[in-house]
């Protein structure tokens, strides 16, 4: 196969996080009743007319500055005219003159270094209804219908699956973390498509376009879009070529099958929503929306590593994003850091999947978050304890103190009393003692292990180890 | 300038409009779209006008809803218009193609 | 009763000489005696006597439309009342929902008695598309009404009740109004919400009051206004009394009148009858000005084009999946879409959302919609720079009386035609209003038509029952010989 260069552009899907749809005041929810979430508006009935949700114009302008996009002051809405039946009113009204956003930027890191993903526009509109095909028959449930979406384009310029990949690794966490959208592909709150065409040299034109619609999920984007570029490098290596088409990607024969060669431009005769008078956006409503923006996750694991979280934590942490927000109330707190993400992404993690928690939803207030993190890095506390009172902790009111002295916790934070127990261990372990000074190392974790044992536990293993090797080596 | 409606545009209208058209009556529809082109092609000799666009005569800002929700239909609502259904949904003949998807 | 004045009715209903259902059923059988007229397309008996009677209940109070029964177009949306834009493809459509209209007039204690006869979807000038026939006027029975509001002019002029809302898109309420002689005020876009109006062509839409006379027809207008959050498009003006400057004398106020209304697109007849009101104004004090105004010949274009390229955006609703008419065992989607819309819409319908989809489709949307759209625009200035020296402009509202309902519908701009004098206040969505002026040789009635300023129909209703007193016409079909 003759080396190609790729070119791929992505379009993104994201239902918009709000309580009502777009155009209506219907619930905007998933997973319910088939039909339950519908007014008359969402069914497309005669002399209906939209009203315009509020909400979805301010997370449209928050993902618009998330994505660093031009905000348009004066945008209208359009009608894209087309039967289907998924589309109630047989139009859909959408964005197409006056896209909201306009010439934005996502930056990935690829192979170590940072590339800005460009965005060509980002616009406003609503949902189709959800279709399940049952024999000969199609069932519509309008549910979805006219719930907010916003409509994310790429300009061209990415050249690998890779790329597209983490484009939209970087978008989904940056959607998420803003609260623009749920962004669960699994559920449809995303959707991706994928524009491919190959060429040979950088100054040929662009090659002849696929489009992969609809998939499935970020790493089949990858996948697909590396099918795509092999299928399409096979047939030009052998002198064919072929027309601009769509194309699904296949789960099962992991590979992108047709779906139907693109006519010559769908014909949607859009023209403005004459319903839906001009939208103005001011600079006021912006910079009160810029307001809501929380920190997003590269600046988070800046701030993490800054306070010495390990890069891995901060990572971890990130990803856990009710996690990540719990953590970022502490940010201007004295405590030691390390300790409190490893207690975080550890024990405390553990225990919110084994009770498939919240951490929001437990006990573990910030005071006490605050006393468990400080005893455990004094020593009051060591990691047997904390899985020892864990439960407790996560599910009573009471503070660390009152759990230890329930517990009857008494770990020996006396070093004359530690000192005693560990001559007493050395005494009775000569051998050891003397494996230790020909250099085997085995007899040290030997000697830790009967120390532990002895004091069932309740020492500060860091402690024990300094005032052992201080005995030995006297 | 007289405008000449092909017997293919005519049908490309219909097709648009989802209206079918028999082939009997494919010469009358071509002959009356083809009188009201004619009408609406002097729009072509307007010159010296305004760029800016009317989308509705009524301007103002638009006065946008809070998001709380309102009432809803329950299914059995929904269905009762409904010429065909099956539960608690709406049917259609099956929809083979992904047909042009928004 | 129901040809007493709106206030001997109200102190009849206050003082309990007569009830509500006296009224309902005056309508109802004044209805029937005139049932060949084909005024209404659904009538809403059962419902309408179990209102009447629920008000009995009720004080009468101030309200001058207490009890009073009203003709609603078959276009607007009413709750569980068949509501079929004279279309087969909504012909058994029993809507769940209420027009914000429908909801004021019950607010106010109004009367539904049925919903009138219209061209199909509100899309002709004579009636004559309707699926049900088309209705007569009472003038006489072989002329049209008028259209797309001729059931609601129809019934008006015939004395079934006092009042009737139409809808106007491009002179739908004031065209029929001046060929059935009566009352027909078209407001201004954004003072009348749409919500559960059946759109025809959205930008130019707009529900108004067709009455007998002008005080009652401010009266109507009064209940029916005010911004609606369920209509984007709705003006948040405040509530006004339309009836405050009626009696006001004409003194001092400046007329247009633009010479292209006046031109040989008009019959001589009317143009006299113009002529005469003119002369009345301004021996009444009033200066009446011949003026020029650009792109008056160029109005039905654009309405054309905007009008045609919205309904086929509008209309693509009705597809036979979530309501209305569709056929038996559709072989598959694209057969149930075709074969639905082919049997459920009539042949003006149909030829209309065909050009519409062709103007709107490719590079045509540029070449004509949002060309329309801007020229539309300038249209708007232009009335602006009138109205900046005068109060109101005048001129006929149709170029002919009602024509023979045989006439022939062969050619599809005709209906465009006959509205050529009314369209201009739709695409500047300005309030006009036509009076009844005079008759012609055929005794068939004569309006004269009034453009207001942007939401200055109080101005309007000034000048119209001023020159209403000054003509003092007997508009009383039933009078006429001839007709009975």
């Amino acid at each position: 196969m003759s080396n190609y260069i790729p070119t791929i552009g992505v379009e993104v899907h994201c239902e918009l996080k709000t309580n009502t749809k777009i155009f209506s005041n219907s619930v905007n929810g998933y997973g319910q009743m088939a039909n339950s979430l519908t007014n008359v508006i969402d069914l497309g009935y005669p002399g209906t007319l939209p009203t315009l949700n509020k909400e979805v114009i301010n997370l449209a302008i928050k993902a618009a500055l998330i994505l660093n996009c031009k905000i348009r002051p004066k945008m209208h809405f359009d009608r894209k005219n087309y039967f289907y039946p998924d589309n109630p009113k047989n139009y859909q009204i959408t964005q197409a003159e006056t896209p909201i956003g306009y010439d934005g930027y996502v930056e990935i890191d690829i192979d170590g270094k940072k590339k800005k993903i460009e965005i060509e526009e980002m616009h406003i509109e609503e949902d189709t209804c959800k279709s399940t095909h049952r024999g000969t028959k199609t069932l519509l449930d309008f549910n979805r219908a006219g719930v907010p979406l916003i409509e994310i384009v790429t300009k061209p310029c990415m050249e690998s699956g890779e790329e597209a990949k983490l484009y939209l690794e970087k978008l989904k966490e940056l959607l998420f973390y803003s609260d623009v959208s749920d962004c669960k592909m699994e559920e449809g709150s995303m959707r991706a498509d994928a524009n491919v065409s190959i060429r040979k040299n950088i100054s040929d034109p662009y090659g002849t376009k696929a489009e992969i619609k609809n998939i499935g999920s970020i790493s089949n984007v990858k996948l697909s879009i590396e099918k795509e570029i092999e299928r399409q490098a096979k047939l030009y290596d052998n002198g064919e070529i072929f027309l601009p088409q769509t194309r699904r990607f296949d789960d099962k024969l992991n590979d992108t099958v047709l779906m139907r060669v693109k006519e010559t431009g769908n014909d949607y005769r859009y023209f403005p929503e004459p319903d839906i008078p001009y939208v103005y956006i001011t600079e006021k409503q912006i910079a009160e929306v810029r307001k809501t923006i929380p920190m997003l996750p590269d600046e988070r694991k800046e701030k993490y590593q800054s306070l010495g979280i390990s890069e891995v934590n901060a990572k971890k942490l990130v990803q856990n994003r009710s996690l990540s927000d719990y953590l970022n109330e502490f940010l201007d707190e004295k405590i030691d850091f390390k300790t409190a993400s490893n207690l975080l992404l550890g024990d405390i993690s553990g225990y919110l999947n084994k009770n498939e928690q919240e951490i929001i939803n437990t006990h573990l207030t910030k005071e006490k978050f605050i006393e468990l993190t400080n005893n455990i890095s004094d020593g009051t506390l060591t990691s047997k304890n904390i899985k020892e009172i864990l439960d407790t902790v996560m599910e009573s009111d009471k503070n660390i103190k009152e759990i230890i002295k329930e517990t009857g916790i008494q770990n020996i934070t006396d070093s004359s009393a530690i000192t005693e127990m560990i001559k007493k261990i050395i005494k009775e372990n000569p051998c050891s003692v003397a494996d230790y000074k020909a250099g085997k190392d085995r007899a040290i974790k030997y000697l830790m292990g009967q120390i532990m044992k002895e004091s069932k536990g309740s020492l500060n293993p860091k402690m024990a180890m300094d005032i052992l090797l201080e005995e030995l080596n006297k | 300038m007289k405008n000449k409606l092909t017997k293919e545009e005519v049908l490309h209208v219909a097709h648009l409009a989802r209206i079918k058209i028999d082939e009997g009556e494919i010469e009358k529809y071509q002959i009356e779209l083809e009188k009201l082109l004619n009408d609406v092609d002097k729009i072509k000799e307007v010159e010296g006008y305004d760029e800016e666009k009317m989308i509705a005569p009524w301007t103002k800002n638009t006065i946008t809803r809070e998001d709380k929700s309102g009432e809803m239909l329950n299914p059995k609502e929904v269905l009762k218009n409904a010429p065909r259904h099956s539960g608690n949904y709406i049917e259609v003949p099956i929809v083979i193609s992904d047909g042009e998807e928004a | 009763m129901l040809d007493k004045s709106i206030q001997e009715i109200h102190e009849a209903l206050k003082n309990k000489m007569i009830k509500p259902i006296d009224l309902v059923e005056e309508a109802f059988d004044r209805i029937e005696k005139n049932k060949e007229l084909n005024a209404y397309i659904t009538l809403n008996k059962e419902e309408a006597i179990k209102r009447a009677k629920e008000l009995e209940n009720k004080e009468v109070g101030n309200n001058l439309l207490f009890g009073l029964p009203i003709a609603v177009k078959d276009n607007i949306i009413t709750k569980n009342l068949k509501t079929t834009c004279a279309s087969h493809i909504l012909e058994n459509f029993i809507p769940i929902y209420n027009a914000t209209v429908i909801e004021k007039i019950n607010d106010n204690d109004m009367i539904i008695i049925g919903k009138t006869n219209m061209d199909e979807f509100a899309m002709g000038s004579s009636s004559r598309t309707s699926y049900f026939g088309a209705p007569k006027n009472p003038w006489n029975k072989e002329k049209i009404s008028g259209g797309s509001s001729g059931g609601s002019a129809t019934t008006i002029a015939a004395k079934d009740v006092l009042f009737a809302l139409g809808t106007d898109t491009g002179g739908s309420i004031r065209q029929p109004a001046s060929y059935t002689g009566i009352v027909g005020m078209k407001p201004t876009y954004g003072r009348v919400s749409r919500y559960g109006l059946v759109a025809f062509a959205s930008s130019l839409d707009q529900i108004g009051p067709m009455t007998r006379n002008v005080y009652e027809n401010a009266l109507l207008l009064n209940i029916i206004t005010g911004a609606d959050e369920k209509d984007l498009t709705s003006a948040d003006k405040e509530s006004e009394d339309f009836t405050r400057l009626i009696g006001k004398d004409i003194k001092g106020m400046k007329i247009a009148l633009p010479n292209y209304f006046m031109s040989d697109i008009v019959t001589k007849e009317i143009r006299t009858e113009v002529e005469k009101a003119k002369k009345i104004l301004e021996e009444n004090g009033a200066t009446v000005d011949y003026i020029d105004m650009k792109y008056l010949d160029k109005v039905v274009i654009l309405y054309q084009i905007i009008s045609m390229g919205e309904a086929s955006s509008n209309l693509a609703r009705f597809d036979g999946i979530r309501y209305g008419y569709s056929i038996e065992n559709p072989k598959n989607i694209e057969d149930l879409y075709l074969e639905t819309r082919k049997n459920g819409f009539g042949k003006e319908v149909k030829r209309r959302i065909m050009v519409g989809s062709y103007l709107l489709s490719g590079e045509n949307a540029k070449i004509y919609y949002n060309k329309a759209l801007s020229i539309r625009d300038d249209i708007k200035k232009e009335f602006d720079k009138v109205f900046k020296n005068y109060d109101l402009i005048i001129g006929p509202t149709t170029t002919t009386t009602a024509y023979d309902l045989t006439d022939s519908m062969d050619d599809p701009s005709k209906s465009f035609m006959d509205d050529v004098l009314v369209i201009p206040v739709n695409m500047a969505g300005l309030p006009g209003l036509s009076l009844p002026i005079g008759f012609g040789k055929n005794h068939m009635p004569i309006g004269l038509h009034i453009i207001g300023n942007s939401f200055d129909e109080s101005t309007i209703y000034q000048l119209a029952s001023f020159l209403e007193k000054q003509v003092n016409l007997d508009l009383d079909p039933r009078k006429d010989d001839k007709n009975v």
